[in-house]
């Protein structure tokens, strides 16, 4: 909300300056968003009154103007046409600096000395575009500095009003809080002077006094609606409002100056009496802003006998408004209900400043003066006779009750040591009432805090008016006892660490998706949708983490990032039947591109599946002691001969790997072959990690053997190493494959592997016959169980 | 044959002397000393020479040989030192070609400042819990005494999702609070936990991403006051960023706590002159926090008479761009390899 200082200073007298005064308000907790000087540039820019204007003698499109200002001359060369003698204009004098940041110095134009500038006002900083110099009304005083002229003598404060703070949602509220602050009175408001000098007074009727607890109306006769004087003017717009007609600026002035939002109606367009009513279900309405609305019966508006005139605290109608035509006006200041007002406003999507007033709470106790003080203005402004005021009170209010407060334990839970007598002097400045009550106290708020209702908020109003910063720091002790470690917060720091030393880079992607790309990779579950999604792109919750790596992946094959490595953990969402959502923890990465970023010391190769498996055979040794068992797999978006679940020791499946099916590769537009993998973190925190078995290595030397086979292609590698070993058990350790060959020499169909096989005793060194013997099982087992034959 | 014996010994060695490779010098003994070389045709003469005369011509012999041994081992070891020489310096690289490359992996800048945040807060007793990102309303908003069309409820642009199987209201948690509301149903005092985690609000723009990561936290005990929430806030800070700055508390509003407060520390750009960063005023807002209300206390069942409580909460993504000087919130959730490499 802004506020002007000069405003402000009509409600309590300080000697602070704007700039002080929003520090100590900051401090208080009504904080300082920004300060604005509206007379920022025009210091040295005057009213100067045109003695002469002549044409320049060397230029045809330039004058030279005789400015007088007081007793002083100056020459100036102007470019503009639209000035004449006896003209008064503003100038900006040798030394300005304007607002677009031009800076006025004593300079030659076409040979004559110029000794300053005529302004228009664009050169101003208060229009976008302008036509000639700005030509003043001849009633302004010559020397005046422009920016009083003008109304922009004013430092405008910007300040953050908290929700529960509505009673600062206006200048009083705002002086009244500084008040507190510095222990200053409030000036009192204008004297009301005026009598009701007309007999007309509106019938009210309140139905529903839960949305309206209290009415307030007035008729005014005979005003003449017309523009508002400058200074009106001036201060609605430093404080960020329009000016529209010299009614409904009083009105808003009101608002904005006591916190109370107020309403003008043509009396014209109603049928009296005023009934505050329900809507009926459907209802429509055409609102100020210009908008058809249909209403519900939650709603409460302001109706006569005929129809409904306004949507109550939010906005009036548009038939009902007051115009240039207007004679006769019914003025209403009410309580509306705070929380039926922001059901209607939400509701409707309809925001305003009225609305915004309403929903924090305005006092209950301020209509009579507001309506006083705006019948004030209006008379003054626009004329006419106003009758008495209506006032109803549908007795649904309900005045705050007392807090009891206890100053001992205001100093425990705040941490201080005041005198309960300093407290009682605090609340008093925020205009509670305070009683003693035994060893406690009572304190009673005023009717414009209702945010004050327990002890807590209490506390909250004296340590604050002690200052947060007074508060002496202290460090609550910490039990000896460390916090028992989380499994889940642990793993995720062991799983982050190994991936990052195997050069992964951790990516965090958003947990919405579009349910299009959601769709290419889960397909067996629907995405669960956001009902107010920010756009069809982010409108799903992610069920893998695949998805969104590999348009990350995207992204940066797009802006040529060829090599990528990344990995994110995080949450998957999974409807279940019951339309239960579960969480998943997960583990998901992407490897693409050549092994090493392009370097002078040699090509390097594009990655694989074995890359790929060998990072996760490094991973899961590291985490579970193992490495992870590969089965055939079948995940419909991945490569289907280049694919595999992932299984735990204990035969469990915790996810799988594989290379993106070149198809979907195709249709996303990527370039290069993605390889992928994906792993539920759960059944891997539950894994204990196998220690290495304590034993002792033979000190006897091995032999190598190195075997050749010719076998069927798809004889899997696995299988021929877990056979090649089970031949015996104890001798041979350790079986490998040395190298694949197809090709020549090998018939189509059959491979030709190299298998190493490493034999050693524990207790002596094996013979050569042994060595041999051991050998020739091998063959004859490769020969049975899979038609291998020696090359 | 003396004069044959010395005439060979001069020869030999003379060539031995000119040799220029190891190659040359075991020629040069092939030639003089091997079964067919010159020593051995001389000595095939033998024969002729009176036997008295014999042994002198044996030892002349020897005298040759071992002669020859001597300079021969002198100079091929002087041959292969230059002979090492030389391949050393073809052996020249170029010191300034860039190594091979071999980039580091590394943890988005998000987790860094999550590590961080979480190592400060638990050796102060605060251990991290989580909770569900998909929450009720309860838990979310009336549990924290924001009930429903409470303006405060504007602070929070909330994400929806169709209601559950019982029919319950959920949305996606806008902030990481209702993990408190889980770990004080759960638990007794005294309490201390942490919640990191991801939360949602819809709301894009050049400060505002629609998903971004908090830090909340609370403790709840005996005798738990104001002065100990501002000695926890900053020491905390002062350790995150690694120096002492000012850090003031101002009033302010959460309807979860009573009093309220927000954190500002000295900017960390300009040391409080004022800069574009801190909208010129010298203050960095990094926190909000409180005491815990006693309407929330109330609705996790804890005694609000023998036990009182402070919560506080953080952006660990704003902590980790003022921290890593990271300025595109863009770049945050982008997930650009030359980012998150630069970031590692």
């Amino acid at each position: 909300m802004k506020i002007t200082i000069d405003w402000l200073k009509e409600h309590i007298d300080t000697d602070l300056s704007a700039e002080e005064i929003g520090a100590r308000l900051t401090m208080a907790g009504l904080e300082l968003d920004g300060l604005q000087r509206l007379d920022a540039g025009l210091e040295k820019v005057v009213v100067g009154f045109l003695e002469e204007v002549k044409p320049h003698p060397d230029a045809e499109r330039l004058t030279l103007c005789r400015v007088r200002i007081g007793e002083e001359r100056l020459a100036v060369v102007c470019g503009a046409r639209n000035h004449t003698a006896g003209d008064k204009v503003a100038v900006a004098c040798i030394g300005a600096e304007l607002p677009n940041g031009m800076k006025i110095l004593e300079s030659k134009i076409r040979g004559v000395t110029s000794q300053g500038m005529l302004c228009s006002l664009r050169e101003l900083g208060l229009a976008s575009e302008s036509d000639g110099i700005l030509l003043l009304p001849a009633s302004v005083t010559e020397g005046e500095g422009i920016a009083r002229v003008l109304g922009r003598d004013k430092v405008v404060l910007e300040l953050g009003i908290t929700p529960n703070r509505g009673d600062c949602l206006g200048v009083r509220g705002v002086a009244r809080e500084l008040g507190a602050i510095t222990g200053r009175p409030l000036r009192p408001l204008p004297e009301i002077r005026h009598l009701p000098t007309s007999a007309a007074k509106p019938e009210i009727r309140i139905e529903d006094g839960a949305g309206c607890p209290r009415y307030a109306g007035r008729i005014v006769r005979n005003v003449r609606v017309g523009p508002s004087p400058e200074w009106l003017r001036a201060r609605l717009e430093a404080v960020g409002l329009r000016a529209i007609n010299n009614v409904v600026d009083v009105t808003n002035y009101v608002m904005m100056d006591l916190d109370h939002p107020m309403h003008a109606f043509d009396l014209a367009t109603i049928e009296l009496p005023v009934v505050v009513r329900k809507a009926q279900e459907g209802e429509m309405l055409r609102t100020l802003d210009g908008l058809e609305k249909k209403l519900a019966a939650s709603m409460t508006v302001i109706a006569d006998t005929q129809k409904p005139l306004a949507l109550a605290g939010i906005m009036g109608g548009e038939a009902s408004g007051v115009t240039e035509a207007t004679t006769d006006i019914l003025l209403e200041a009410a309580f509306f209900d705070p929380i039926a007002t922001a059901r209607t406003g939400r509701r409707l999507e309809l925001l305003s400043d009225s609305r915004h007033r309403f929903e924090r709470g305005v006092d209950p106790e301020g209509l009579v003066t507001a309506m006083e003080q705006a019948t004030r203005l209006i008379l003054e402004l626009a004329g006419g006779e106003a009758g008495p005021i209506t006032l109803v009170d549908a007795g649904t209010w309900q005045a705050p009750k007392p807090v009891r407060f206890r100053p001992e334990r205001i100093n425990r839970l705040g941490g201080v040591a005041l005198e309960p007598g300093v407290m009682r002097e605090m609340l008093v400045r925020l205009g509670c009432a305070v009683e003693p009550d035994g060893d406690l106290f009572s304190a009673t708020p005023p009717s414009w805090r209702h945010d004050l209702r327990l002890e807590e908020d209490l506390l909250e109003e004296i340590i604050r008016l002690h200052g947060y910063d007074n508060v002496p720091t202290t460090l609550p002790r910490v039990p000896a006892e460390p916090p028992a470690p989380d499994p889940m917060h642990g793993l995720m720091g062991r799983i982050r660490g190994l991936l990052v030393g195997q050069g992964y880079l951790e990516a965090i992607n958003y947990v919405f998706v579009a349910p299009l790309m959601q769709g290419r990779f889960n397909k067996r579950l629907t995405p669960l949708a956001l009902l107010n999604p920010l756009s069809e792109e982010q409108s799903a919750l992610r069920t893998d983490l695949c998805a969104g790596l590999v348009e990350a992946a995207q992204r940066n094959l797009n802006r040529g990032n060829q090599r990528l490595r990344l990995f994110e953990l995080g949450r998957v969402f999974l409807p279940d039947a019951t339309g239960e959502v579960v969480e998943r923890e997960r583990l998901a990465g992407l490897l693409t591109g050549p092994v090493e970023e392009a370097n002078p010391h040699g090509a390097a190769r594009q990655v694989d599946f074995f890359d790929l498996k060998g990072d996760l055979e490094g991973f899961f040794y590291q985490l579970t002691g193992t490495g992870p068992t590969l089965r055939e797999g079948e995940v419909d978006f991945l490569h289907p001969r280049r694919q595999a679940r992932l299984l735990l020791a204990d035969g469990s499946e915790v996810g799988w790997m594989g290379q993106l099916h070149p198809a979907l590769q195709e249709e996303l537009d990527l370039r290069r072959e993605i390889y992928l993998f994906e792993i539920d973190l759960e059944p891997l925190a539950r894994v204990k990690k196998r220690r290495a078995v304590e034993g002792s290595e033979s000190r006897f030397p091995s032999i190598q053997s190195d075997l050749t086979f010719v076998l069927p292609m798809r004889v899997q590698a696995g299988d021929l190493l877990a056979e090649a070993t089970h031949t015996d058990d104890r001798w041979i350790r350790r079986a490998t494959i040395a190298s694949i060959y197809t090709g020549e020499g090998v018939p189509e169909g059959m491979k030709s592997v190299s298998l190493s096989l490493l034999l050693q005793a524990d207790d002596r060194t094996l013979t050569d016959a042994e060595s041999r013997e051991l050998s020739e099982r091998v063959v004859v087992r490769m020969r049975d169980r899979f038609g291998a034959s020696l090359r | 044959m003396h004069e044959l014996l010395a005439q060979l010994k001069r020869t030999a060695l003379a060539e031995l002397e000119s040799a220029t490779s190891p190659g040359e010098l075991e020629g040069i003994r092939v030639k003089t000393l091997g079964k067919k070389g010159a020593l051995t045709q001389i000595l095939r003469g033998l024969g002729q020479v009176p036997e008295g005369e014999r042994p002198a011509i044996g030892a002349l012999a020897n005298e040759l040989k071992s002669a020859f041994e001597v300079v021969f081992a002198r100079c091929e070891k002087e041959l292969k030192k230059h002979e090492l020489a030389a391949r050393l310096d073809r052996e020249w690289v170029d010191i300034t070609l860039p190594g091979r490359p071999r980039p580091s992996g590394g943890v988005h800048p998000v987790t860094r400042a999550f590590g961080e945040i979480i190592a400060i807060f638990t050796a102060m007793g605060f251990p991290p819990a989580s909770g569900p990102e998909v929450e009720s309303d309860w838990h979310n908003f009336e549990a924290l005494n924001i009930p429903p069309d409470h303006p405060a409820r504007e602070m929070h642009d909330t994400f929806y999702l169709p209601p559950g199987p019982g029919g319950g209201k959920r949305l996606l948690r806008t902030h990481t609070s209702p993990v408190q509301i889980r770990v004080m149903l759960e638990r007794k005092p005294p309490l201390r936990v942490i919640a990191p985690g991801r939360v949602f609000r819809c709301d894009s723009d050049l400060t505002h991403t629609p998903m971004f990561h908090q830090v909340e936290g609370f403790m709840v005990d005996e005798g738990v006051n104001f002065g100990q929430l501002k000695g926890v806030l900053e020491v905390f800070l002062t350790r995150f960023f690694e120096r002492s700055l000012p850090v003031r508390f101002r009033p302010s509003f959460f309807p979860f706590t009573e009093p309220s407060a927000e954190v500002d520390m000295g900017c960390l750009f300009c040391e409080g002159s004022g800069c574009r960063i801190c909208k010129r005023t010298g203050w960095l807002e990094v926190l909000g926090c409180g005491m815990i209300h006693p309407a929330v206390l109330a609705n996790v069942g804890i005694d609000r008479e023998r036990y009182s409580g402070f919560a506080f909460g953080m952006g660990a993504d704003r902590l980790a761009m003022l921290k890593y000087g990271i300025t595109d919130l863009r770049a945050m959730f982008d997930n650009d390899v030359r980012f998150l490499g630069r970031q590692a």
